[in-house]
This record gives structure tokens, C-alpha cells and sequence, in this order.
């Protein structure tokens, strides 16, 4: 359902992995260094300012003190796509924005990584209706998707550690002249099947007559 | 009350011939009067220059597809019924007329001489109904992109992105699209680009952090000054009103959260009490109370993002963060009451959704306290700061009467000096059991809005004290068959009542056929619906009334001969979000 209609040859590098799932002929000098880029780019997320609608009203609280997104190093927040390595879709794509958003992610650098914020720019969500993209992934590749309508900040910074993890252990090709020109992208697990035992272990919840659990929030 | 709204109605068919005036029963008691389109203007005219006591205030104007509505006894034939809403401050009344259109694409004539603020509406009945305006001066599309074909409000248009087939974008049509959203000055009445070097055109959006979402703005740049300004809407229409048309009248209400994303259940408000005055439901003393509580939660909440978010827009980093932690702290008493966030949709037909749970005081209470110590810091840091005060003071200046021309509500109104406020003007939903102040402005411009902005928010936790001290025991919902959700006690007692909730739950409640509009006083000015049922599970017509749509076609006058970063500033005060202005 949700399959990728539109992938330009630059979106490819992205998405490529290594059949054998490991860089080939690659010394350990390299490996370590790309490693070491890995780990840099994993804690250097720099979001492109860029919201459509409910959902970035929710991301920008990620901003803010109680979330504190900084602490996963994705506070800084570039107002140029060029700047920027995250394109997070916060929020409903509309057919009149869909060309823009589209040119707004051609201009994104690479590397780059789009996460889809929402429900609507997952499906669509509530809104199937005439003027409205069912899911962003109709016009550009989605690296990762939070669900929510909006979704909490912690969902959003819950996300943002999932795609550092897997932008952490992605191998990408440190020159064209050196090594294999290929970037190794690590499958990401499903959140649903990592959580299913810690959910299906949740036997007493609290009741909704209750305002708290700990009478402070 | 009922002869008074007959007055206007007397003294209008007065002026037009006995024959020429068919009044109509509504829902909401508002005198509404059918014209003939030759007789329009000259209603309009004297309804707003000639009748005692004028209807100054163009509220709102759309129309009716009336191809399949059934229930429409007494009213004259039309396919197309255009609506117009005046409002009189002076009688703190409204008047509807309406124009019967019989042709299936229908021509009307323009009012924008009597009223400029009919130029966007007009657009909107031609972009959504494909209604034309005569001697309008640009009429083009406003919501839809230019490359759309047909008009969604008609009831033939396809209503869901599913009907229409799957989205999809090649690069020529992505190229091609590009071309017809390109800004030509022609179109829009403005000298051609040239390679002038003091003539200028800039570009600000869809895509800028000083919109506040997908809003553009193209800007004529005389030098450093703003000659003229363009604002292009339609980048975030998620068409709730079409959308009306599918839902029932209880799973509607999730989108109308939607509608001004940042005030939450305010939004739920007008909705709600508009199907309840259809069904003639009433609703029980607490569910009222519940209601207005956390209803002023959050015009506190989107108060204070729009004062966080203001002062950044002038350069101010600190006030943001601190609002938005006094903005968490709300949402912690939303988030125990509802669940939610910035969605909770708890109201329902005749109540609320559930009652509030135990200790709900104290986390009231605790808010309340520390929220009045936080409004000094907000005084201190952004009304009494310099640079702020630099940046807004005599900046964006709207005054009353243009403010009332333009149909501007709610703050923005307020901050020109008018003092008027729909909770104690017309008074809804138990706001007149409340004591609170109107704050008002004195000279219009951004740094009033601000000061307006902060004073409401005292005000609001005035009414939540209020609210918290006064708080009425019984039921949270009405017991009226056609609340909902329906009462589910005696379903497993005897089959009728099982088959009565198991219709109630599933298609939801049949609202008897007639019209009712409902307004309340949003955060961010008047928000209104205007429902037509024709006795069915669904709305026939639902408009919706955002203050956002008159604010952002008012800043083009409000920033002629201002510079770039006053128009940041402008944006910023005028407390707009896209979801409003676009619906």
C-alpha cells in the first residue's frame, strides 16, 4: 500500500544496501573510519526548519525545555535545506504543497533523511479527502515513521533515536576514489514487534477516574 | 428578542417592496431574509448605510449547494443559494440574507464596493462552487491549486483522495506545477518584473520560518520599503467542511479540533453547540462549566505559544522557551482530564466526554498559582523589553472602523480599542455566569496585540478560579436520545433500547432538518459554523467561519510603506495559524 512511487537516482544511494550486508574488501582502517562517521553523523541530526502543519507545533515543543531535543544533538535547526540532513514532514501534505515539498527535499544534501511526522504524512490519516497526499512517501523516499495525530514530543525524539541508531551503523562510501562506492544500510527492526512483550506485559493500567499516577504531573 | 430581529427584517422589505423579502425560520433565531440577485446590492447597501442602528461587519458569505437537499419547505427555488452574514455591533445582532441562484454555474454580482473584505470570499465561492462574480476584481482560484479541475463544495465533486485515484507526481508534472504556482505580477495588478534596480519582487514561502506554516507572501519591495504585498493561501486547505458532508454528526467532531490546531477543544465549541440547538438539546449546569474551564485552558495554552512565538519572530530566544514549559504545564491538566494533547475533541453532543477525575482540583489549582507569577516574568520580558517594544510599537496599526470593514474579530479587533468580546457581547454556553474583563488596546499595532494577548490570559485564569471554586455537581452529558455517545445502562435489559444504541453507535444520531449557525470567541477571534441538516446522520452543509481567513487578507494595508522585518512582525502579532485561514 504504502510503496514508493517516486525514487530520483540520487534517492537510490540511500536505500541501496550490500548483499552480503557487509562492506566488501574494506581494511579495518577504513571501516573504522567510517564508523567514526557514523557515530559523528548520528549525533549531528541537523533538522530542516520545516512544518506544514499540527505536527511541527509538537516538534518544535521537542524543542523545548522539558524535551530538550539537544540532548540527542538535533537542536540545531537550519532554516536552508542545504544545511540540513533531516527533513522531518511534520504534518498534512497537500496536493498545492506537494511540488514544493518535493524541490525542498531535492535541495537537501547529501547524506539525507526524511522522516514522515504523523499521521498524515504517513497515510493521509483522518484526512482522505480531495486536496490532501495519502502519505509522503507518494513523492519522496520515508527513512522512518512516527505514528500520532499529533504525535507527543517523546514519540517525535523516540523516533529520532531510532533513525540515529540506524543512521549510527550505516556505512557510507568516504570518497569515490577509496573503497566500496555503495552505502550498507542495517534492516531497522519494527518498534510494534520490539514492544509487543513490554505491552502485552502491561496488565494494570491506571484508571481514568484517576487525574495522576503520582498526584504531580 | 423575536421582535427586534423581525425589525430589520420589516425595515429591509420596507426599502424593497412588499414582495420582494421571504423571511425564514431557523435554528438559531437569526433574521434570515431571501433577495432577488437584482435586489443584492441594494439590500446590502442599505442594510449597511441606510437602516438604523447598520450592520457594519461583513461576517461571512458562502453558499449552499442545494441539488439534493430534501427538506427545504418555504424557501424559495434555488440550486445554488448564496449566503451573507452581516453583524451590527450596535444591536449585537446578526442578519442572513440569502440569494437564490437557479443556473448550475451560477453568476452573481460582486460586493466587494460595499464590503472590500468580499474579495477572498468571493474567490472561495468560485474556487469552491464555481459560482461566478461579477465585476470582481481578480477572481481566481484561492484555495485550490491552479491546475485543479472542478469545484470541491459541489456536491458531484469527489469527496475522498481515494475516489480520485492514487496521487502521483512525474517530474513534468512537478516541473509544470512549479510554472503555475510562479508569481506574475500582471495577474494580481501589479507593474511587470523589471530590471529596475529600486523594484523588487520577493518571495517568502510556502516554505519560511516567519509564516507560521505553508503561507506565502510575495512582497513588492520599492527600495527597502514594502509598496505592495501579496499573500497566496490555499497551501494548507484540508477541506473540513467537505469532509462535514461524510462524517456523522459525532465523528465529525475530531476534525474540528483541527481547525485552529493550537486551541484544542475551543474549537469543539461552536460545533457542538450549533448541533445541539438543531436537536434542541440541553446541556446539563456542570458539562457547561467543564466546557468553559477547559476551553479558557486553552486560550491560555494557544496564548501563550503565540507569545512565545512572537516574541522569537522579533529575535527574543528566551520568552518561546518559557512559554512553552508553562504550555506543558496545562497540558498536564489536559492530558489528566482528557488524555490528550493538543487533540482531545471531549466534547460531545449534550457534554463532555466523561466527567473529571478525582484531584483534578489540585492540578488546577497548582497551574493556576504558578501561572501568575509566570505572567510577571512575561511582562517583564517581553512587554516591558525594549527591543521588542522597538520592533512592534506603531507597527501594523489597524483601527476599529477598518477592523470592523475588514471583518477582523478577537484580538485584533480588541487591540484597536473596540471592547468587544462575544463571551460578554452575546454571551454562549453559561459565560455570562463568569465575571471577567475585555482588555483593550488603544492604537491597534503589533505591540497592543501582544498586550491584549497577555491580559486575556489573566482574564482566562480568572474564569478557570471561578470555574475551580464554583464547579456544579451533576450529570457531564445530556440525557437526550440524541447526545452522544448514547446512554448505554439499560442495552442489555430490553431489545428496543439495544437497537436504538447499537443505530446510535454505529450510523450515529439523525438531527432533525434545519439550519443553526453557532460563534464563539476563539483565541484568536470569532469562529463560527453554520450547519445545515437535512435530517439525515450527516450535515448537508457545514461552513465554517475561521478568524484567521479576514486577518491574513487584511496585511497587505497593514504593511504598505513598512519594511521587510516589519512584516515579520506583523505576521508574528496578528495570531493566525494555517489550518485556520485554509480550513
Amino acid at each position: 500500500m504504502f510503496s514508493r512511487r517516486y525514487t530520483s537516482p540520487a534517492a537510490d544511494i540511500g536505500t541501496r544496501g550490500l548483499p552480503s550486508g557487509a562492506p566488501r574488501q574494506s581494511g579495518i582502517l577504513l571501516t573504522t573510519l567510517q564508523a567514526i562517521l557514523g557515530w559523528g553523523r548520528k549525533y549531528s541530526l541537523w533538522p530542516f526548519n520545516f512544518g506544514l502543519s499540527c505536527c511541527y507545533v509538537e516538534m518544535a515543543t521537542s524543542l523545548t525545555s522539558r524535551f530538550d531535543i539537544a540532548r540527542f544533538g538535533a537542536e540545531v535547526i537550519r532554516g536552508s535545506p542545504r544545511e540540513a540532513d533531516l527533513m522531518v514532514i511534520a504534518g498534512t501534505v497537500f496536493i498545492k504543497m506537494a511540488p514544493v515539498v518535493r524541490r525542498m527535499y531535492e535541495q537537501l544534501m547529501l547524506p539525507r533523511w526524511v522522516v514522515s511526522l504523523g499521521s498524515c504524512a504517513n497515510s493521509g490519516g483522518m484526512y482522505d479527502i480531495y486536496s490532501v497526499v495519502q502519505g509522503v512517501d507518494k513523492i519522496l523516499p520515508v527513512d522512518l515513521y512516527v505514528q500520532g495525530c499529533p504525535p507527543s514530543p517523546d514519540a517525535f525524539m523516540y523516533g529520532l533515536t531510532r533513525l540515529a541508531t540506524l543512521v549510527g551503523s550505516e556505512k557510507r562510501p568516504l570518497s569515490w576514489l577509496v573503497g566500496p562506492g555503495e552505502v550498507y544500510r542495517p534492516e531497522l527492526p519494527s518498534t510494534r514487534d520490539e514492544r509487543r512483550p513490554g505491552r502485552e506485559g502491561e496488565t494494570s493500567l491506571m484508571p481514568p477516574e484517576q487525574a495522576t499516577a503520582d498526584g504531580e504531573g | 428578542m423575536a421582535d427586534r430581529e423581525a425589525e430589520a427584517a420589516v425595515a429591509l422589505r420596507q426599502h424593497l417592496g412588499p414582495e420582494s423579502v421571504v423571511t425564514q425560520e431557523t435554528g438559531d433565531g437569526i433574521p434570515t431574509c431571501w433577495v432577488a440577485v437584482g435586489q443584492l446590492r441594494q439590500a446590502l447597501e442599505f442594510l449597511k448605510y441606510k437602516v438604523d442602528r447598520p450592520y457594519l461587519m461583513l461576517y461571512d458569505l458562502t453558499a449552499i449547494d442545494e441539488r439534493e437537499r430534501v427538506h427545504r419547505a418555504g424557501q424559495p427555488a434555488s440550486r445554488f443559494t448564496a449566503v451573507y452574514q452581516l453583524f451590527s455591533f450596535d444591536r449585537a445582532e446578526d442578519i442572513r440574507l440569502k440569494v437564490a441562484l437557479e443556473d448550475d454555474y451560477p453568476q452573481l454580482p460582486t460586493i466587494t464596493g460595499i464590503w472590500p473584505s468580499a474579495d477572498w470570499y468571493e474567490r472561495e465561492l468560485w474556487d469552491m462552487y464555481g459560482i461566478g462574480v461579477d465585476g470582481h476584481p481578480n477572481l481566481r482560484r484561492i484555495l485550490m491549486p491552479p491546475w485543479w479541475e472542478g469545484h470541491p463544495l459541489r456536491k458531484e465533486h469527489p469527496a475522498r483522495a481515494t475516489e480520485m485515484g492514487m496521487f502521483q507526481m512525474t517530474e513534468e508534472e512537478a516541473e509544470s506545477f512549479d510554472e503555475q504556482l510562479r508569481f506574475r505580477p500582471e495577474e494580481w495588478g501589479m507593474s511587470p518584473m523589471q530590471e529596475d534596480a529600486d523594484t523588487l519582487y520577493v518571495n517568502l514561502g510556502p516554505q519560511h520560518p516567519g509564516t507560521h506554516g505553508p503561507l506565502r507572501v510575495i512582497v513588492r519591495m520599492n527600495g527597502e520599503e514594502i509598496s505592495d504585498l501579496v499573500c497566496d493561501i490555499g497551501y494548507h486547505h484540508r477541506g473540513a467542511e467537505k469532509m462535514a458532508e461524510r462524517q456523522s454528526w459525532h465523528t465529525f467532531i475530531p476534525f474540528t479540533d483541527r481547525i485552529d490546531y493550537l486551541s484544542g477543544v475551543m474549537n469543539n465549541f461552536p460545533y457542538v453547540m450549533a448541533v445541539e440547538m438543531l436537536a434542541g438539546i440541553e446541556v446539563p449546569e456542570r458539562a457547561r462549566v467543564i466546557r468553559i474551564m477547559l476551553a479558557e485552558i486553552f486560550r491560555v495554552i494557544s496564548h501563550l505559544v503565540y507569545l512565545g512565538t512572537f516574541a522569537q519572530d522579533v529575535g527574543a530566544m528566551s520568552p518561546v522557551f518559557y512559554a512553552f514549559n508553562d504550555r506543558e504545564r496545562a497540558f498536564d491538566i489536559i492530558e489528566a482530564i482528557t488524555g490528550g494533547r493538543m487533540h482531545p475533541s471531549w466534547f460531545r453532543i449534550g457534554g463532555v466526554a466523561q466527567d473529571l477525575p478525582q484531584g483534578w482540583e489540585e492540578l488546577v489549582g497548582g497551574f493556576l498559582r504558578h501561572m501568575r507569577r509566570s505572567l510577571r516574568d512575561f511582562d517583564r520580558m517581553v512587554i516591558r523589553n525594549r527591543i521588542f517594544k522597538a520592533r512592534t510599537v506603531g507597527v501594523g496599526v489597524v483601527g476599529p472602523e477598518q477592523a470592523v470593514e475588514w471583518g477582523a474579530t478577537g484580538p485584533m479587533l480588541r487591540a484597536g480599542g473596540l471592547a468587544w468580546d462575544f463571551r460578554k457581547g452575546r454571551s454562549y454556553g453559561g459565560y455570562d455566569q463568569f465575571d471577567f474583563d475585555v482588555p483593550v488596546g488603544s492604537r491597534g499595532d503589533c505591540f497592543d496585540r501582544a498586550v491584549v494577548h497577555l491580559e486575556e490570559i489573566e482574564q482566562s485564569l480568572r474564569i478557570v478560579e471561578q470555574c475551580l471554586s464554583r464547579m456544579p455537581e451533576g450529570d457531564y452529558k445530556s440525557l437526550h436520545p440524541l447526545a452522544t455517545p448514547p446512554l448505554k445502562e439499560r442495552t442489555m435489559e430490553d431489545i428496543e433500547t439495544l437497537i436504538d444504541h447499537f443505530l446510535a453507535v454505529s450510523w450515529g444520531p439523525v438531527i432533525p432538518p434545519g439550519e443553526a449557525s453557532m460563534r464563539t470567541e476563539d483565541a484568536k477571534g470569532n469562529h463560527s459554523y453554520y450547519l445545515v441538516s437535512d435530517g439525515s446522520t450527516s450535515s448537508y452543509r457545514t461552513r465554517i467561519r475561521t478568524p484567521s481567513f479576514p486577518h491574513i487578507q487584511m496585511v497587505p494595508q497593514m504593511c504598505r510603506g513598512m519594511m521587510i522585518p516589519d512584516l515579520t512582525a506583523i505576521l508574528g502579532s496578528i495570531d493566525f495559524v494555517l489550518a485556520d485561514v485554509d480550513r
